[in-house]
């Protein structure tokens, strides 16, 4: 930048910038620095060869550079060729001369200038650069950051004059922290290996817990990413880890590992990138994403054995549930069927009782309409009907003195015969009809 | 013209080795100290081009970004007593090269060591105020905030100033680690046992709870029955009052005889009559008219 406002529009003088940049540039700047040295390095012991090619290569840069500054570029050019020719002496001079007549004079003189020519050339070529799709190129002219340009094939001035870094900033760069990915394995099976004490934290009631998560982030702002901070990626490790302890340290465990785990993504992600703003570091995270969150591994058969218990808990419950959805439904049914049963009994002894009172009162209409006769012949055809099927004995009681004789064998001989005694039967009216067994 | 070459070789010689030695380039994340014969005369930050007198001036380069450094863990004693491993990292800058120069030299490793020593004490100091449980809360910003002042205004002197402190690990030692795990160990069974306790106790009441309900459908249904079938018989019991005292006399005369009838179905037993009887009373007499008044 000082450069660009102070070297051209200044003096002219010794401490020319031009002259600078071309024959300073071997001895005090050995180390570029820059990622991009011009791999052939010009050649400063000849610097007239460098007027007659200046204008050939001035149209590449025009096009090559339309991105950057092309008029300051032709400026300084021109600056350059005017220092030259005012540096060489007159008599050397005459732009045409190593083509033209000088080559009479010496014929190694034009082979000389060709390859000074060649050398020349490619020394300017160098400089031109192409940026990735991904990246953005930053142009430094003496160190100092000078522009940015964008992908597409461009050009800046050669080494040392000016270097290009080309950060790849739409790259979404991962950090992963309590754990490294394994890209490995014969078998093509990529695995995490943890990285214990790393991801090991302390949670806010002092319990431990195991984390591993990742933090994507790529380059927001490719001048500050380069020049604000001394290894960002670092810095992004170093925030990450700083702050995901810190919302740790705040969170109980178990909502760390059931539900909180979106809000701990969120917070960390927020507190990261206020701390890279903080710095400056042209850093943006992307996403940050949680992606083992265990109790450690010392501990995860008992937390494993919790969630055993659960599942216990509930299979009793469930088996209680399906006894009692076996039992309850046979007991409705049965007492179902004892209403049923009783129903039936209440039903049967109204009908019994309503039949059994319909023939006593169809008999009592009969009867009321021949008293006399009709209990008359009632009674005689019911003793018929008893004595026709019944052995009877007929005692006289008025033969006093004859001991009634049963016989105790036949059809209907019993020993009960001392029972039918009729002695204590001095019934005139024995109409009862002693019932004798 | 061999003269000439040779002359403009020199000429170029000399050029570039006054030009190497005048000029140099401070980088966009360099700040540059010029120091003549030792005694420093000025400071650039401009990034660029730029010159100084060759031989008697010397460029020193620092740093212009921010810069860190990891502090190595070590262990504090917190408020209540309770110790803590912990470590962090610092981000600082050089904001005066000359004083940074004039009191740490020209390399980094000066600073370190004395931010090592500021930024222990600091640390010490400050979480020996404080509660373990704060540490482990969101008062740990303000924590860090404070060391990062204290350390600032003890680095004043250096040239630097101190962007930020902060506790990346914060762990309790080995032996508590072990105590904690044991805890938590011994809690998770606390809470399984509760789960399976719990489990056992629910499906014990489902179970009791279903035998009460069974036993109370059986008995409520019990009792409806009866109570059914007392209605039942309540209702014949109406039915046959309400019948028979129409004519209680017949009533029962026709009961009995429907009984004697039932009675001695089966023909098996065995009646000992005497004549006397009024089924037999005509065997011994025979029947007149007269006998129909009396009726019994």
């Amino acid at each position: 930048m000082s450069w660009n406002n102070g070297g051209p529009g200044g003096s002219g003088g010794g401490s020319r910038p031009g002259s600078g940049g071309e024959s300073g540039g071997p001895s005090p700047w050995g180390n570029p620095g820059g990622p991009r040295p011009g791999p052939q390095r010009p050649d400063p012991k000849r610097p007239d060869p460098n007027r007659p090619s200046g204008g050939g290569p001035r149209g590449p840069w025009g096009g090559g550079g339309g991105g950057g500054q092309p008029p300051d570029l032709e400026e300084l050019i021109a600056r350059l060729q005017a220092f030259l020719r005012g540096f060489v002496p007159p008599g050397f001079g005459g732009g045409g001369g190593p083509r033209g007549g000088g080559g009479r004079g010496f014929p190694a003189g034009r082979g000389a200038a060709l390859i000074a020519v060649l050398v020349v050339g490619a020394w300017l070529a160098s400089g031109f650069y192409r940026v990735q799709p991904d990246e953005q190129g930053v142009v430094l002219r003496f160190g100092a950051y000078n522009r940015t340009t964008f992908p597409g094939l461009n050009y800046h001035m050669p080494w040392p004059i000016e270097t290009v870094l080309r950060p790849a900033v739409t790259r979404s760069n991962r950090v992963e922290i309590g754990y490294r990915s394994q890209d490995a394995g014969p078998r093509g099976v990529a695995s995490a290996r943890d990285v214990t004490p790393e991801g090991l934290m302390l949670t806010g009631d002092e319990n431990i817990i195991d984390i591993n998560f990742t933090v994507f982030w790529r380059i927001r702002d490719a001048g500050a990413y380069l020049f604000a901070t001394r290894n960002p990626a670092d810095t992004v490790k170093s925030a990450a880890e700083s702050v995901m302890r810190e919302v740790i340290g705040r969170t109980p465990i178990q909502p760390a590992l059931t539900d909180a785990r979106a809000q701990i993504e969120a917070e960390v992600f927020k507190g990261v990138q206020a701390i890279l703003d903080q710095y400056g570091s042209g850093v943006e995270i992307t996403q940050v994403q949680l992606q083992k969150v265990d109790p450690p591994a010392a501990v995860i058969e008992s937390f494993r054995d919790v969630q055993r218990a659960q599942t216990d808990a509930e299979r009793l419950r469930n088996e209680a549930e399906s006894y009692r959805n076996d039992i309850v439904p046979r007991a409705r049914g049965d007492a179902a069927r004892l209403l049923a049963e009783a129903d039936a009994a209440r039903q049967v002894s109204v009908t019994e009782a309503t039949g059994q009172t319909q023939r006593f009162l169809s008999v009592l209409k009969s009867y009321d309409a021949a008293k006399d006769v009709t209990m008359q012949r009632l009674y005689l055809e019911t003793m018929q009907d008893i004595l026709t099927r019944t052995p009877a004995v007929i005692v006289d009681d008025q033969l006093k003195g004859v001991m009634p004789y049963l016989p105790l064998t036949g059809p209907g001989g019993l020993s009960a015969a001392p029972a039918a005694t009729p002695a204590p039967q001095p019934a005139p009216r024995p109409a009862a009809a002693g019932a004798s067994r | 013209m061999n003269r000439l070459s040779i002359a403009l070789l020199a000429l170029a010689a000399v050029v570039l080795i006054i030009g190497g030695s005048t000029l140099f380039t401070v980088r966009q994340t360099e700040q540059v100290l010029i120091t003549q014969f030792g005694q420093p005369v000025r400071v650039i930050t401009a990034p660029g081009l730029h010159a100084k007198i060759p031989l008697m001036q010397t460029a020193i380069s620092f740093d212009r970004r921010l810069l860190d450094y990891a502090l190595p863990p070590e262990e504090v004693i917190l408020g209540d007593q309770r110790r803590l491993i912990v470590d962090g990292f610092t981000r600082f800058r050089i904001t005066d090269p000359l004083r940074y120069y004039q009191a740490v030299g020209p390399t980094e490793e000066g600073i370190r060591t004395r931010l090592n020593s500021v930024v222990s004490s600091a640390l010490r100091r400050v979480l020996g105020n404080e509660q373990l449980l704060n540490v482990l809360s969101s008062a740990r910003g303000r924590i860090m905030a404070t060391i990062r002042d204290q350390v600032n205004a003890e680095m004043k002197n250096f040239g630097v100033s101190i962007e930020d402190v902060r506790i990346r690990r914060a762990d309790l030692p080995e032996e508590n680690t072990q105590a904690i795990l044991s805890r938590m160990q011994s809690e998770r069974q606390r809470v399984a046992a509760q789960l399976r306790a719990e489990g056992a106790e629910a499906a014990a009441k489902i179970r009791a709870d279903a035998e009460r309900e069974r036993t109370v459908l059986l008995a409520q249904a019990r009792a409806t029955a009866d109570k059914l079938r007392g209605e039942g018989e309540a209702q014949a019991i109406t039915i046959y009052a309400d019948a028979f005292n129409k004519d209680p006399y017949f009533f029962k005369v026709w009961r009995t005889l429907q009984a004697y009838r039932d009675a001695f179905a089966a023909g098996t037993s065995r009646l000992v009559l005497t004549p006397g009887s009024d089924f037999l009373k005509m065997l011994r007499s025979a029947p007149t008219p007269e006998d129909a008044k009396p009726a019994p």
